[in-house]
């Protein structure tokens, strides 16, 4: 793990790498590589990067959902996931991009290819509302869980805001954790009720 | 009939002791204990935290106002500093925190988030802590300096040493 | 709650919270844990009280408003989050900086490293309880408030960068002023490291403490001082210089088993390195321009304002609309204090920023904190908190 980063391959090779399983390079990044795949080819080629001897893209750094809605003159799906990879062995770099359509916004989860997806398809569900198939715990991350609806959404007005009465006891998740870890449960706790907030002012709906 | 001066040993047995003794009202005394002892809470979410922490430093030291216990059990604080941005989700955490402070407490809300929500107008910021707490004192900036942090617990000094026992009371708050 | 164990016993556990308000968990995360008696059996941890919409907000404005934004990212070295960011938009630009603008933006970041160290380690010896190196740390760092706050007007938030170059050039006297704070900082870890480095007590309470062995911390996508400790070698200033960092002569510090003392000593032997390197950057600070002298970033002289049409359509578009970047989208990062943070920007050519997200480097660290905590004891949930800096302002965004 101590020796100096290695060259790694070219965007050619990388895109002969992935050519075979229907990828194709996205013009809209001049900058780095990024490559298209269709959604079912995403963990084939995610597995192909990772544990391919020239590739070794061993570390996701984020799955990033992007809401096309409103970018002028777009004719592809509403959605796109970006998941930028990296690799600890060499020097290159790919962004890899799966896109998805309004009416079917599911993408596999590729949380047991990589640990650091699970928490990175959680925020992008709860942010822009792509449901990761497979996903262990999709729940909220950011926004409180009696939230509803997906903020980074182009349609989701920015000053729209939503109370929280009462915080998540996350008793479901710690029983699901022991259970993972071994553990039978025989008696799992009730939630005490948290007395619920209810003395928010009326929320100002601030018109921009 | 003319004056006669009361003679020394039929006046206030005090006045042999001379200026040990001083008199007061129940108020001041009481007001004083409690302005020179404030034992913070911080409750520190964001930037402002660090400024808090920079004032609890010993470069400005609030140390020399005597609030520098801080204590993070709300059961042994009595004043509440709210030093960042408060969020929906922690709105409710916030709430609980004050409720379990003892009388008697006070909050200063430090930092535009806490004040107004700052400049996050947006889907999860509360705007302003005021919704869900009542607020002694307001600080105003983004951070507020460690000086201004200093000069909002001189201000809430300033109140406190004009509380009155029979107001709490009559409002209802434990005096 | 009762459960049966795996080995068969059967026995009540504790359910508890540690957080969102606790000493150690600065202010904004929770831990569920379940405990069995002092051992942390299970842990499930949650995020997002400071979730302050960043990426909704930088939306709204233009590509310059989102700098003050960055700045409350990670707030505790706001530079760098400003140079990521800038860095990331010229990329998308295409242009290259003046000499002078990237060896003061080194400087610039090397220092904010510093800071965001002394903050870390501060921070966490004193939920250890060692409270006398808090004092030892925050007083430099008060030192380089005040150069910042001559630089730029501001201590903490300091949207010191603009896309294209610098806010404003340097006051005289600054390159003195640093080398001296560098001096006193590096004096300030090694009172520390006389404190803690061969302390019992220390060491009894972080060594083989929130473990992270390298193969999980790649896989959990760990980068940073965090990544280091565990073993693996990888700096972006090195793998992927920028800014010409592979000119100067630095070290990157290697731990060895990944636990919490190699991460606090990864830390401190960090902060010299970086001192090397801010000596090395102040030597060459030469006089030069600042900004970049490209007219779709950069106002025209005054001058040529009054005299040309051009230059006054330039100046106008570029003071009324901000800067726009071409259309495209990009990823790009910089090595911050707590590892690689990074911005994947996606422009549709207007003022605005379509859509900005950030990659947060300790949002990695906390996702995989929860499991750390399986098997350890309660006193080490803050001592390994502590050790991987999370920052909320950034983990939340």
């Amino acid at each position: 793990m101590s020796a100096p980063i290695k060259p790694g391959l070219a965007a050619d090779a990388l895109l002969a790498l992935l050519a075979p399983l229907g990828g194709v390079r996205d013009e809209a990044d001049r900058w780095g590589l990024t490559v298209r795949v269709d959604r079912e080819r995403l963990r084939q080629a995610l597995t192909l990067l990772r544990d391919g001897a020239d590739a070794r893209f061993d570390q996701l750094l984020d799955v990033c959902g992007i809401d096309y809605l409103s970018y002028p003159d777009w004719r592809d799906p509403r959605f796109a996931v970006s998941y930028p990879l990296k690799s600890t062995v060499f020097r290159h770099r790919l962004t890899l991009k799966v896109l998805v359509e309004e009416d079917d916004v599911a993408v596999p989860s590729v949380h047991d290819l990589y640990a650091s997806a699970n928490w990175a398809e959680r925020e992008c569900w709860d942010q822009v509302g792509i449901v990761f198939q497979g996903h262990p715990n999709l729940k909220r991350l950011l926004n409180h869980h009696e939230f509803v609806g997906h903020p980074l959404r182009k349609d989701y007005p920015c000053q729209k805001r939503q109370k929280l009465s009462v915080n998540d006891p996350m008793i479901d998740q710690l029983t699901a954790k022991l259970i993972a870890l071994g553990y039978q449960v025989l008696e799992a706790p009730v939630a005490t009720a948290g007395l619920p907030l209810t003395t928010h002012g009326p929320i100002k709906e601030t018109v921009s | 009939m003319t004056y006669q001066p009361v003679p020394a040993a039929a006046a206030v047995p005090e006045v042999s002791l001379g200026d040990a003794f001083v008199t007061t009202s129940v108020d001041a005394v009481v007001n004083w204990a409690r302005r020179n002892s404030l034992w913070p809470f911080p409750f520190g979410t964001a930037c402002c935290a660090i400024e808090f922490m920079g004032m609890v430093s010993s470069h400005f030291d609030v140390s020399r106002f005597g609030a520098e216990l801080v204590r993070f059990s709300p059961r042994q604080a009595d004043l509440l500093i709210i030093a960042g941005t408060v969020t929906y989700k922690q709105a409710p955490v916030l709430r609980r925190i004050y409720d379990q402070m003892l009388e008697p407490k006070w909050v200063i809300s430090a930092g535009a988030c806490a004040t107004s929500g700052g400049f996050y107008d947006c889907y999860c910021t509360v705007p302003g802590i005021d919704e869900i707490i009542p607020v002694d004192v307001y600080i105003a900036g983004c951070p507020p300096r460690p000086e201004a942090f200093l000069e909002a617990i001189v201000q809430l000094q300033g109140r406190i040493d004009r509380e009155s026992r029979k107001e709490r009371a009559l409002m209802g708050t434990p005096a | 709650m009762r459960v049966k164990k795996p080995d068969g016993e059967i026995v009540d556990l504790m359910t508890i919270n540690i957080g969102p308000s606790h000493p150690a968990t600065h202010g904004t995360l929770r831990v569920f844990a379940a405990l069995d008696g002092e051992t942390v059996a299970a842990a499930v941890g949650e995020m997002g009280y400071l979730h302050r919409g960043f990426e909704k907000m930088v939306e709204q404005g233009t590509y310059q408003m989102v700098l003050p934004f960055t700045d409350r990212l990670n707030y505790c070295s706001s530079m760098m989050n400003n140079i990521g960011f800038c860095k990331a938009a010229e990329r998308m630009f295409g242009v290259e900086l003046p000499e002078r603008c990237v060896t003061l933006r080194v400087i610039l970041l090397e220092l904010s490293r510093m800071i965001d160290h002394l903050v870390c380690n501060g921070a966490n010896l004193v939920d250890l309880g060692a409270l006398t190196n808090f004092w030892y740390f925050f007083n430099p760092r008060e030192q380089v408030y005040t150069i910042w706050e001559r630089l730029c007007g501001a201590r903490l938030t300091n949207t010191v960068t603009r896309i294209g170059g610098m806010y404003r050039d340097v006051y005289p006297g600054f390159e003195q002023e640093v080398l001296a704070v560098v001096t006193v900082i590096e004096d300030a870890t090694t009172e520390v490291l006389g404190l803690i480095e061969r302390n019992r007590i220390f060491i009894d309470r972080t060594r083989n403490v929130g473990t992270m062995d390298a193969a999980g911390a790649i896989s959990a996508g760990w980068t940073g001082p965090c990544l280091r400790a565990s073993g693996v070698d990888r700096d972006l200033r090195k793998d992927e210089p920028y800014y010409g960092y592979e000119t100067y002569d630095f070290d990157t510090v290697i731990g060895t088993t990944g636990d919490t003392y190699d991460r606090v000593m990864v830390r401190m032997y960090e902060i010299r390195e970086s001192a090397k390197i801010v000596r090395q950057a102040v030597a060459r600070l030469k006089p030069g321009p600042l900004n970049c002298a490209d007219a779709r970033l950069s106002l025209p002289s005054r001058n040529q304002v009054y005299h040309d049409m051009e230059a006054l359509i330039n100046s106008f578009k570029l003071i009324y609309e901000g800067v726009r970047p071409p259309p495209g989208e990009m990823y790009d990062a910089i090595e911050a204090a707590n590892g690689e943070l990074g911005f994947l920007i996606v422009s549709d050519g207007g003022t605005n920023p379509y859509r900005i997200k950030v990659r947060p480097p300790c949002f990695t660290q906390w996702a995989a904190y929860p499991d750390m905590l399986t098997g350890s004891m309660v006193a080490d949930v803050a001592s390994s908190l502590g050790s991987i800096n999370i920052i909320a302002g950034e983990l939340d965004r």
